[in-house]
Order: structure tokens, then sequence, then C-alpha cells
């Protein structure tokens, strides 16, 4: 088994055949992309990462911290470092665009608020939307690379240290998947001492 | 009994953590999901279930004047201990069930099946302070001023109605109402409507957040789950109201009765 010190993300079962088999041993600092990760394995990284709860059958380690040594505090603490970019962007389809960008700020940081406009236009802009357009229409009107989007600037207010991707580019355009492979690094331009990590779908090969 | 027994708890604990953390209401995003509420449950349905409570509470009066042959001092008796104290937070509460109580239910289920509750978790945000609280405090205050526009028009609806059937002039009836009327019995209906509609958004709360599967067919389920439990609990709390209020009364008729 590795040192935890020098590890961003860390995720090895203890014991074989737990059905959540699948090893994950990930550095600190810049982006990495996991390729071909199944569902089962991806549900059991995004539970044991995002849930932080200590797990018997898998060693999990967030941050250079091993989850098990941690007390409930410190485990909230390192929650607030970790992000999950969902593949449809996470959005919640009852509010615009800037009212999904801005909820986990004003919930979290309510005095930030009054600071975030520009910040999210300038990420929006540099992606290619239109910051009006996309943050007066809801979820519903917005095209898959739209809501990526807004859910990636959401994100990025977060200021995380470590971002769980999902399958970033599945279901876009070729023009949109290159827009949406430069997330990592204009993350990362933002935030040098960040960890990306994009989890890519097996690929379907039923068509 | 068990599953009974879970729901029960279940509503508890929502109702718990609501009053737990009644202050998240000042943060902008419950904020404004609260607003949205009030909107929903009280402002855009006042048309429609002032029309009908007051339809209800005028047909009441006008059937109870005619089958009791009622005279003046009666019909006033009639509209204040039956329609205001009574019929009006009844109304209101069943009609804000049929629609609040649904569109939460469904509304908070779908949320539930589609991962937008697990969304919420992602960004570290409670669903039940993002969801409930602000729902539970809109239902409660929508639901409060409902009655009381309720209760005006159909005291006012059986009032002239009266007026008309008992040969009595307005202004006669009006002076009974009043000399008869105390603050006590707004308070009254006031506290109960507050309470009811507490209980209708903790009960539509809990139901769209525990929908019985994860398929859109548990969606109409938990609706289905939410208008009945909430049906349920608005008459059973009506009827621990009426003890409180009519307690001695009450006793006497179950004794009489033996």
């Amino acid at each position: 088994m590795s040192a935890a010190g020098d590890v961003a993300l860390g995720y090895e079962p203890l014991a074989e055949g737990t059905g959540r088999d699948g090893r994950l041993w990930i550095e600190p600092g810049g982006s990495h992309v996991v390729p071909a990760v199944s569902a089962a394995f991806k549900a059991a990284l995004l539970s044991a990462v995002l849930e932080l709860k200590p797990r018997r059958d898998v060693r999990v380690v967030v941050l250079g911290a091993e989850l098990d040594a941690l007390p409930p505090k410190a485990r909230a603490g390192l929650r607030a470092q970790v992000a999950f970019l969902p593949a449809n962007g996470g959005l919640i389809s009852n509010l615009n665009g800037w009212e999904n960008i801005a909820l986990p700020v004003g919930y979290h940081a309510p005095r930030r608020l009054a600071g975030l406009a520009p910040a999210v236009y300038a990420m929006l802009e540099q992606f290619g939307a239109d910051p009006r357009s996309l943050l007066a229409r809801l979820p519903e009107e917005m095209t898959l690379y739209e809501r990526k989007l807004a859910g990636y600037v959401r994100m990025r207010l977060g200021r995380p240290r470590l971002v769980l991707a999902e399958d970033l580019g599945g279901g876009l355009g070729v023009g949109e998947r290159r827009r949406a492979a430069g997330f990592a690094d204009a993350y990362l331009a933002d935030c040098p001492e960040g960890t990306f990590v994009q989890l890519e779908d097996v690929a379907d090969e039923s068509g | 009994m068990i599953g009974v027994y879970r729901e029960l708890e279940g509503s508890m604990r929502l109702a718990a953590h609501v009053l737990r953390r009644f202050w998240v209401l000042r943060l902008p995003p419950v904020a404004e999901e609260f607003a949205r509420q009030i909107y929903f449950t009280g402002a855009s349905a006042t048309a429609t279930i002032v029309f009908r409570g007051a339809l209800v509470g005028t047909l009441i009066i006008a059937y109870v004047i005619d089958v009791l042959n009622a005279d003046a001092s009666l019909a006033v008796k009639m509209l204040l201990w039956v329609v205001l104290r009574e019929i009006g937070p009844l109304i209101a509460a069943v009609l804000v069930i049929q629609r609040s109580g649904t569109a939460v239910a469904t509304e908070l289920a779908l949320m539930k099946i589609s991962g937008e509750v697990a969304s919420l978790r992602n960004m570290r945000i409670d669903p039940q302070d993002y969801l409930v609280v602000p729902r539970v405090f809109g239902i409660a205050l929508a639901n409060m001023a409902l009655t009381v526009y309720v209760q005006f028009i159909a005291v006012g609806g059986g009032m002239l109605l009266s007026a008309v059937i008992v040969d009595t002039s307005l202004g006669e009836l009006a002076g009974s109402f009043f000399l008869l009327a105390s603050p006590l019995d707004l308070v009254y209906s006031i506290a109960k409507s507050l309470l009811f509609g507490a209980a209708i958004g903790v009960i539509a709360c809990y139901y769209g957040l525990n929908p019985p599967g994860s398929s859109i067919n548990a969606v109409p389920k938990a609706a289905i789950s939410a208008v009945t439990q909430a049906t349920l609990a608005v008459m059973l709390l009506n009827v621990v109201f009426a003890y409180l209020v009519y307690g001695s009364a009450l006793f006497g008729l179950f004794t009489a009765a033996q």
C-alpha cells in the first residue's frame, strides 16, 4: 500500500470480490483522466469520496488524509474541498441559470453573492456562452453543453481543491467537446494546487 | 403497522428539523424558495380557493337555515361557531392539500428520482434545509392567509344570504355577529390554520422526499400518500382543537350518547 500523504485521491478495495473492484491512486495537482470507468466502480468511488463515511471494505484517501483516521468534523472540512461535476451538470430544474450557479454560494457564503456576477460572466464568456441568455434560462431550455458549463461554473465558485468530473465530453459535439476539454486547464490556471480528475464512462459499443 | 410507525416517526423528525433550523430562511436561496411557496400556495391560488370556500360557506348557511328553520340569532351563531371557527380553516386546509400538498409531494418526488436531491447533497446543501423548511413555513403562512380570506368571504356571503332568507337587516345581523364574536375566535382559527398548514407541508415534503421506489411510478404514489395522510392529519388536529375548546361539551355529548 502507498503512503497517503502524497495522494489527492486514493481508492483501494481491501478485499477481493466485493463487487467494487478497481483501484485508483492519483497524485496531487494537474489534470488526470481515468478511462473506461464502469458504472458500478464509479458509484462505489463517488459514494466513498462524496459521503466521506469510513468504510471497512475500501481504503479511501482524500487530499492526503486517510478517511478512517479522520474525526467527523475534519471529514466535513475535507468535504468542503471536494467537488463533483455530474455528466448532466447537476442543475436544479426549477431554477434558472443564475439561480443554479449562485445556489451553493448563497447557501454557504451569502456575503459573497454581491461580487459574484463578474466572475460568472467572465467564465461563461471564456467558454463561448452568452451569459445574459444562459443565466436567464431554465435547465430544460439549455443544451447539454450549457448545462455542463453552468455546473462547471458553479463548481468553480466553490474553490475546491479536488474536482471529480463525470464523463465531461459525453454527449457533446466535436466543437463543444473541445471547449469542455478546456475546463480542467482553466480550473488549474485559477487553482494551481488543485487536482482535476475526469472519470470517463465505458464506451458504448452497442451502436 | 411498522410502516405507519416509520412514516409517523419520519414526519415528526422532519417537523423537528423544521423547528430547529427555521433560521435558514434568512439565507438568500432558501428565502427565495419561501417566497415562491407563499406565492404559489397563497397568492396564485387566492381566487379559486376563496371562490370555492365562499361557495361552500354560503351553501352551509343556506342549508342550515332552511333545515333548522333558523332565526337571525341562530344564523349568526352558526356563522360564528360553524363557519368562522370550524369550516373556514377546514375548507382552506382541504383546498391547500388538494393544490399545494399534491404539487409539493410530486415536485420533491421528481427531484429525488431525477437525482436533484443528490445534486443538492453534492453541493453540501441539506435538502431538508433548502426544500422542506421554506415549504413548510410558506404553506403554513399562506394557509393562514387563505383561511382569513375564506372566513371573511364565507361569513360575508352567509350574512347576505341570511339577511335575505331570515328577513332581517344586514346591519342587524352584523351587529349581533360582532357582539358575539371575540378576539379569541380569531386567535383560535389563526392558530389552527397555521398548524394545519405546517402539518400539510411536513407531510407533503416527507412523502415527496421518500417516494416508494425510484421509477416514475413512485411519483403519483407519493402524491396520493401525501394527500391521504395530510387530510387525515388535518382532521385529527381539528378534533384535538375541538376538544381543547369545546372539551366539556364534547364529553357531555359522548356520555349522553351512552
